[in-house]
């Protein structure tokens, strides 16, 4: 064999390890989303804990949080407390609303959780699991964020805490607030 | 003929009914729903397609795809539906456009290059294994000759 073809060989070998090497380190579960820039698509369905009918339509030319969330879930739990704070940081600015949809759940379960763990935003029942569908949702928590015009601007598999929290409230919502435009991010 | 018969009534009784029941229920619209959801990749298990997968949202999958088909979406709008929801990984077969080829193409290719690699070394080996230069066979002693007459004698 020339040494060409043994560099070649060895180049691709070494073009594979590192494949296989980035490989480990990813997550295997992650799928990356195609909604980032398209229009978020519009939902009905009543409230968990009133029973109301909830729209996203009702909330047009508003900065919109969407947490896809269930009382089974462990690490929703483990997010719950930065989600409330997260709407506290922003529930007086007009333009700001933010919606829980509560997926794959029994409404008595739901309703307890939030009883529990406290609540202080609506929260859709997604009741044939369409909604999550709409929002090519694999697992919760997953966190959406809708910008004035209606478009998915950023989205985020996995609690909101430590960083992913700074990153939400100071580089996604609180510039789209502000009318600056942001990067889109997932 | 008997044997015959009895061997049919012994399938007949072990089969269960359930199982003609099920084949006999089945609608068109079930064999779509089943074509369509073979081809979608479960996206909990991610190994299965949503035919097979027992998962809470691969059900809803089923469920979603069953509503379109009695909308009157075809097989094309209802995968492209969900190939807008969750893109290519959704899936089960990687479309064949872009960086795609790649993966449809290299298993074939590494067996190329390395099928190449191999035929090269051989020939190597081949060329470079030293041959024994052609010699005339050394006469037989006397003592080696008596004993090959011994063997084909006894």
């Amino acid at each position: 064999m020339t040494k060409g073809w043994q560099l070649t060989l060895i180049l691709t070998l070494l073009g594979l390890f590192a494949l296989f090497y980035q490989g480990l380190w990813g997550d295997p579960r992650h799928i990356p989303t195609v909604l980032i820039e398209t229009e978020a698509p519009n939902f009905e369905g009543p409230d968990v804990e009133t029973g109301q009918t909830i729209s996203l339509d009702q909330f047009k030319g508003k900065v919109v949080l969407l947490n896809f969330w269930a009382s089974w879930c462990y690490e929703c739990k483990v997010e719950h407390e930065s989600i409330l704070r997260l709407h506290q940081l922003f529930k007086d600015n007009p333009d700001f609303v933010m919606l829980g949809v509560n997926y794959q759940d029994e409404l008595p379960d739901a309703q307890q959780y939030l009883q529990q763990y406290g609540s202080t935003f609506s929260h859709v029942r997604d009741l044939k699991g369409q909604l999550a569908i709409d929002y090519g949702v694999y697992g919760v928590p997953e966190t959406f964020v809708i910008d004035q015009q209606g478009k998915i601007r950023h989205k985020w598999v996995g609690p909101i805490t430590g960083e992913v929290y700074t990153n939400i409230t100071q580089k996604v919502i609180a510039p789209l607030l502000n009318g600056q435009s942001t990067p889109t991010t997932s | 003929m008997r044997i015959r018969f009895t061997f049919w009534l012994v399938v007949l009784l072990v089969i269960p009914a359930p199982l003609f029941a099920t084949m006999q229920d089945e609608t068109d619209v079930d064999v779509q729903v089943r074509e369509i959801a073979k081809t979608l990749r479960c996206t909990v298990c991610q190994t299965e397609n949503i035919w097979e997968s027992g998962a809470p949202l691969a059900q809803q999958m089923r469920g979603v795809i069953r509503e379109r088909i009695a909308l009157g979406h075809s097989t094309e709008e209802i995968r492209a539906y969900f190939l807008s929801r969750y893109g290519d990984y959704i899936l089960m077969e990687p479309p064949k456009h872009g960086v795609n080829w790649f993966i449809w193409v290299a298993p074939f290719l590494l067996l190329l290059v390395g099928g190449f690699f191999l035929y090269k070394e051989v020939t190597h080996w081949v060329r470079d294994t030293p041959t024994p230069p052609n010699q005339p066979t050394p006469p037989l002693d006397d003592q080696a000759r008596k004993r090959i007459e011994r063997e084909l004698e006894s």
